[in-house]
């Protein structure tokens, strides 16, 4: 039966060859051309006839990693486990402006009165990567909780959860057993061989996702090679940092770029320092890197990237817009600019960067719902519901609720009362945790008069996002008007808490101060 | 009486010696101190109403913000390593890095490995180093880093590193570096090179610079004292340890007194001069630390004290006024009291000579009776109860080597004996560094008391030392004696034995060549060595010991022409010899060529081990980093579960995390394990490089020591044996 089966396989293979032409050749043609399956089943077939043929070896495990290849610099995600139970940063209380950890320190950043904040109290980025979501919980149950309920997926720990689902290897099926049985190579052998040694390692990182053994293989051949080929080091620091292990990483990215300066090391030292909370020291880093590669788009969108997380958006404009100077395609700084001046007040300027985004081929309904607000604020409003119509007709179910909570704004701009309502509770129908939606609500509920359900709206949405001031505030208003002090007073400190220049929530508090006083 | 002006709690432990202060904007001072669980933490007292947001409203303690190192601190310092600010930096020192910290900006300056341990750290510029220095001491390893983290300084010296300080020794302008070690030496360091050696009694704890070439220190036996040069101004003993010290003008005189602070909590402050004791203050636990700055930011400079609980005192310099009287009594009380007790002194001498005069008085009528024909002419009932001895009487020591036998292991043994017959009641031998607490009584039994005594001695190192003896001599049965002082000086190699016959053929030798005089060097030999007759000053000169300590012989030969060949198994007994004859013949420069087969072997041993700890090490580490992923992981999803009230998967994820934690724990003791033997081998690796480096003076030794690093660095094996052998690779 086997027999059959492998002949099937070899015919198979001999399809994918032309005639007169040889298989080696042909799989790295196929190899060439991003066929990887293909490529994958030739060499397996020479390799059936000659089990010792390096070159086909090599091949197949080359192309077996490209299928996986993912680009470590720009995915990585910080996992639950390593965001609480690590202290890889130094400081545990920085100065304001030094840590991307309390980014609502920052003073200059953009007031939450003006542009909302996502779920962890970071205000809304122009550009969803990862880490751009999420902030950082207080408690395990927290952190275990918001995944679920708001639409980010954040792993584990980095170091397993999303391997195992972005590089699919270890779920994937092989038929007759791994390409590779790792525990029985003999590391040293293929060490002092440098040209099997890098597709080796690549395959044992991206593939089997086996850092130990990677490491191991990384640390002998980089003594092979006598601690001088930067490439070695890199990959080296490659697995210390999903180890964990940034100060060694740090070390040997930094003896890289003793030797070699590439743009890549740069991008991963960055990372490394991002990770220990020292944003000044990875802008730095970044700055030495564009001395020796000016106007590298990468670079300058690291730069711009950390400026964000730090609150700081006249410097993150600053640098997007030295990004798109170099490169003016560049979606991320159009998208980061337009948000910029959609907060600014200048509806009709982030509405050119938008038009500009679409005319480039991004066609999704975040977008549209962007052009439709920003023509609803320029007062184009003949665009406007055809706009929302399209992002309707494009959203998914995780931005739906997003939408008509949009639309909603809109129809309060416009005083349709009734249609906001209606908008706010789609939204909620698609979105069950939209605590903006909550807080709405409770404000049309109030002005209906109808005070309970008003009250029960707004402490949903304080239960949902912690973070946002206004359900706080609202409820603290809402509850001094019934007469609720003790409740007003928690709530208006928590809204003070959440940000602390709100001149409502202080005036309310001030006069529930003196009101007490006077008791 | 002087108060403190501010007292504070911290509310955080201190640990004991690592407190700085440093004034991380450029402003305002901070107090910074390492504390348990591998953190540190900075007090900013002026930071308040400064920050603004969520900063000012995080509770009582927001003058305190606490920095995670991970590991264990053991060293703490802060000074300014860039030039061109002036911000200080802060340094943090652990078991197997430095990190050098820019506090206000949060990012770091550099991350330095140094696999030689942190155990003390000073910032500031070294000799003829243009850029300021970040020196840190490990084991049996100096090392400089500057700004950027290169190390532009490099040194072994002969044990682990206890305490740095900075101090201009030789009054040039420039800073010299003091190191104290365990091996009881305090070194002194003109940029690479030792300028200055002295040996102390017990380890060297605590060093600190008070005034141009004068600078303090304390011992691990609470010994605290000042220097000026290799001079020793004044010392004093305590049974408490001294934890701090630190120099500090309390009195307002213009000199800074030695402030030191004691393991019982005490602090006193004494002059630099005498050791008087002029200021002393009490805290209720261990002091911490002892540092000085504005913290008050009134333009005026405090010397603030730190106790282990977290207790701050600062004090400020007396006022003029004050004349010096800093203590808490009153003048005339101790004026009463001290002639009180002069009085005490004066009356009971006085009862002895009215004793004296009634004796005399009782034996003339009794000569007049008797006519007795005593020696010195005192009644024989008499003579016991006053002491009275002849006045010719002497003290008379020697010292010889004794082979030793079965019973008793060889030493050296030292000889007192009175000229008559005259009995020794009491010998005190006072010697740094032989005896145990530094001084020895002999009290024979009162029925064997004879006119001599025999003292053994086993110096442990190759020292000169003064041996003050003091014998209490008296005749039979008195009950007063004559005290005797008496000081004999021990030569540096005085365990040594001269023989004809070796019993083994020493393997290591030295070879170099002198341009000097046979006799020169025979004289050195006569001085140093405890030889019963001179050495014939004949050439060839050839000089055979076998040492008592059982490290093998030494023989030392000389040519007409100036060419020495030293043979001897110890190398660090080659060190001494030439480091020692360098000294007396002013030899300022000299290479040899040394060839120790045995030594070189073992080094060769040790460092394949070297290597081998090191592959071993990073293996478990990446496993170790593996295993705390799974932990980590498993908890979220053991803590999910508990969310979710599933309580079988839980129980299934928590089990699996003890076994996982077990194995974790379990690998941490091997790599505990590992760790101290590689630190143990790379001692050894510095001692090698430390001993290639005695073997000369000068130049080539700074050249040698420096050249062995590098070999090190490279893993060039084989050059660092030649590097070793002939002094260059």
């Amino acid at each position: 039966m086997m027999g059959t089966m492998r002949q099937d396989f070899g015919a198979a293979a001999m399809a994918l060859v032309p005639r007169g032409m040889d298989p080696l050749y042909t799989a790295l043609s196929l190899f060439r051309r991003r066929k990887f399956e293909d490529c994958v089943t030739v060499c397996t077939m020479l390799l059936e006839k000659n089990p010792y043929d390096q070159a086909a070896w090599t091949l197949k495990m080359r192309a077996l990693t490209e299928q996986l290849y993912v680009d470590e610099v720009d995915v990585d995600e910080e996992g639950i486990a390593e965001m609480l139970m690590d202290d890889n940063a130094i400081a545990e209380v920085a100065r304001p402006g030094t840590s991307l950890k309390k980014p609502g320190t920052s003073s200059g950043g953009p007031s939450p009165g003006v542009r909302p904040t996502s779920q962890s109290g970071r205000p809304l980025s122009g550009f969803v990567r990862p880490g751009t979501q999420g902030g950082r919980p207080g408690t395990m149950e927290q952190a275990i909780r918001t995944p679920r309920t708001a639409h980010t997926a954040r792993p584990v720990t980095s170091a397993s959860g999303r391997f195992v689902r972005l590089g699919t290897a270890s779920m994937l099926s092989t038929p007759d057993g791994p390409f590779i049985n790792l525990a029985r190579l003999n590391f040293h052998k293929y060490a002092a061989r440098q040209s099997l040694a890098k597709p080796l390692f690549e395959y044992i990182f991206h593939h089997e996702n086996d850092v130990r053994n990677a490491l191991e293989l990384a640390a002998l051949a980089t003594e092979e090679a006598q601690f001088k080929d930067w490439w070695w080091k890199v990959q080296l620091a490659k697995c210390y940092y999903r180890l964990g292990l940034f100060r060694d990483a740090e070390r040997q990215l930094k003896s890289a770029l003793v030797q070699q300066v590439m743009v890549d090391t740069y991008l991963y030292l960055c990372k490394v320092y991002v990770r220990m909370d020292q944003p000044l020291t990875a802008i730095e880093v970044f700055s030495q890197g564009l001395e020796h590669f000016p106007g590298e788009v990468s670079l300058l969108t690291g730069i711009a990237r950390i400026y964000d997380g730090l609150n700081d958006s006249t410097n993150a404009v600053k640098f997007y817009k030295e990004v798109l100077h170099h490169d003016n395609t560049h979606v991320e700084a159009i998208a980061c600019i337009a948000t910029h001046h959609f907060y600014t007040d200048q509806p009709e300027i982030a509405l050119r960067f938008f038009r500009r985004l679409l005319q480039m081929g991004v066609y999704n309904s975040e977008l549209f719902c962007n052009i439709g607000l920003c023509c609803f604020y320029a007062q184009q409003y003949d665009m406007t519901l055809n706009c929302f119509e399209r992002a309707i007709a494009l959203a998914s179910d995780e931005n739906m609720a997003d939408i008509w909570y949009n639309i909603g704004h809109v129809a309060l701009g416009i005083g349709d009362i009734a249609l906001a309502y209606q908008c706010f509770k789609l939204a909620l129908a698609s979105n069950n945790d939209h605590a903006e939606s909550y807080n709405n609500l409770g404000v049309l509920e109030w002005k209906k008069g109808r005070v309970e359900q008003a009250r029960a709206f707004f402490q949903t949405a304080q239960m949902l996002a912690p973070i946002m001031f206004e359900p706080h505030y609202n409820f603290a208003a809402l509850s001094e008007k019934m007469g609720d002090l003790q409740s007003s007073y928690i709530a208006a400190r928590k809204s003070v808490e959440s940000f602390p220049e709100h001149m409502d929530s202080n005036s309310l508090l001030k006069q529930l101060k003196d009101h007490f006083a006077m008791l | 009486m002087l108060v403190p002006i501010f007292t504070l709690k911290l509310n955080h432990k201190i640990n004991t010696r690592m407190l700085t202060i440093g004034c991380y904007d450029g402003q305002h001072p901070c107090l910074t101190a390492a504390t348990t669980a591998g953190k540190v933490f900075i007090h900013n007292a002026h930071n308040r109403g400064i920050a603004s947001g969520r900063m000012s409203v995080s509770g009582e303690n927001s003058d305190i913000s606490l920095l995670n190192i991970q590991q264990a601190v053991s060293a703490v310092s802060a000074g300014k390593l860039d030039p061109t600010s002036n911000c200080d930096s802060l340094l943090v020192g652990t078991q197997t890095n430095l990190l050098a910290y820019d506090v206000i900006n949060n990012s770091d300056l550099f991350y330095k490995d140094t696999p030689d341990g942190v155990n003390a750290v000073v910032v500031g510029s070294l000799g003829t180093v243009e850029m300021p220095l970040a020196v840190v001491g490990g084991n049996c390893a100096i090392q400089g880093f500057d700004l950027e983290g290169n190390d532009a300084f490099w040194t072994v010296t002969g044990d682990n590193v206890c305490s740095l300080a900075l101090c201009d020794f030789t009054n040039d302008g420039k800073m010299e570096l003091i190191v104290g070690s365990e091996d009881y030496d305090i070194r002194v360091f003109q940029d690479d090179e030792i300028i200055a050696e002295m040996t102390e009694t017990e380890a060297i704890t605590l060093l600190c610079p008070m005034m141009h070439s004068r600078f303090g220190y304390a011992l691990a036996n609470g010994t605290v004292g000042v220097y000026d040069r290799t001079a020793r101004y004044w010392r004093i003993k305590s049974k408490n340890q001294a934890v701090a010290i630190h120099a500090f003008d309390l009195d307002s005189d213009g000199v800074p007194e030695l402030i030191t602070g004691w393991s019982n909590g005490k602090i006193d402050a004494r002059s630099d001069r005498t050791g008087e004791v002029i200021f002393k203050d009490n805290f209720s636990v261990s002091l911490a630390g002892i540092v000085e700055g504005d913290y008050r930011m009134d333009g005026k400079t405090e010397l603030i004290c730190c106790a282990v609980d977290g207790e701050v005192r600062g004090y400020l310099p007396a006022s003029r006024e004050m004349k010096g009287n800093l203590m808490d009594t009153n003048t005339e009380q101790d004026a009463v009291r001290e002639l009180s007790q002069r009085k005490q002194n004066l009356l009971l001498e006085l009862k002895n000579y009215e004793e004296n005069a009634r004796l005399t008085k009782f034996f003339y009528k009794g000569r007049a009776a008797a006519q007795s024909n005593r020696p010195s002419g005192l009644g024989g009932l008499d003579t016991g109860q006053m002491g009275i001895i002849p006045a010719n009487t002497q003290l008379q020591t020697s010292l010889t080597v004794d082979p030793g036998d079965e019973k008793h292991p060889p030493h050296v043994e030292l000889f007192v004996a009175t000229t008559n017959e005259t009995i020794l009641r009491t010998a005190l031998i006072f010697a740094e560094g032989i005896f145990e607490g530094e001084s020895h009584v002999v009290h024979p039994n009162v029925n064997n008391l004879s006119s001599e005594l025999k003292v053994p001695i086993s110096p442990p190192k190759d020292v000169p030392v003064d041996l003050h003896i003091k014998a209490f001599v008296g005749m039979k049965g008195s009950t007063q004696f004559h005290v005797f002082e008496i000081t004999r000086q021990l030569p540096r190699f005085s365990m040594y034995i001269p023989c004809t016959k070796l019993p083994q053929e020493p393997q290591g030798t030295v070879t170099f060549t002198v341009q000097e005089r046979v006799q020169r060097v025979v004289l050195w030999i006569n001085q140093n060595f405890l030889l019963t007759d001179e050495w014939p000053a004949a050439a060839p000169l050839h000089f055979q010991v076998v040492s008592l300590r059982g490290t093998g012989a030494l023989v030392i030969h000389m040519e007409s022409n100036g060419q020495v060949t030293i043979k001897t198994d110890d190398m660090d007994l080659a060190g001494e010899v030439i480091q020692s004859l360098a000294v007396f013949l002013g030899i300022e420069d000299l290479q040899v060529t040394s060839d120790f087969p045995g030594y070189m072997e073992e080094l060769k041993n040790i460092l394949i081990k070297v290597d081998e700890f090191s592959s071993v090490r990073q293996k478990l580490t990446a496993e170790m980093a593996d295993h705390s992923n799974l932990i980590r992981s498993m908890v979220v999803r053991a803590e999910d579960a508990r969310i979710l009230a599933d309580w079988k998967n839980m129980r299934k994820y928590y089990m699996e995390l003890f076994d996982l934690n077990r194995d974790l724990v379990n690998g941490y003791k091997i790599r505990c394990n590992n760790h101290t033997e590689l630190l143990s081998c790379l001692k050894l690796v510095n001692q090698a490089i430390q001993r290639a480096g005695r073997l000369r003076v000068g130049r080539p030794k700074t050249v040698v020591v420096n050249a062995c690093r590098e070999a090190f660095k490279t893993h060039n094996i084989d050059a660092l044996f030649k590097i070793m052998k002939v002094g260059a690779s």
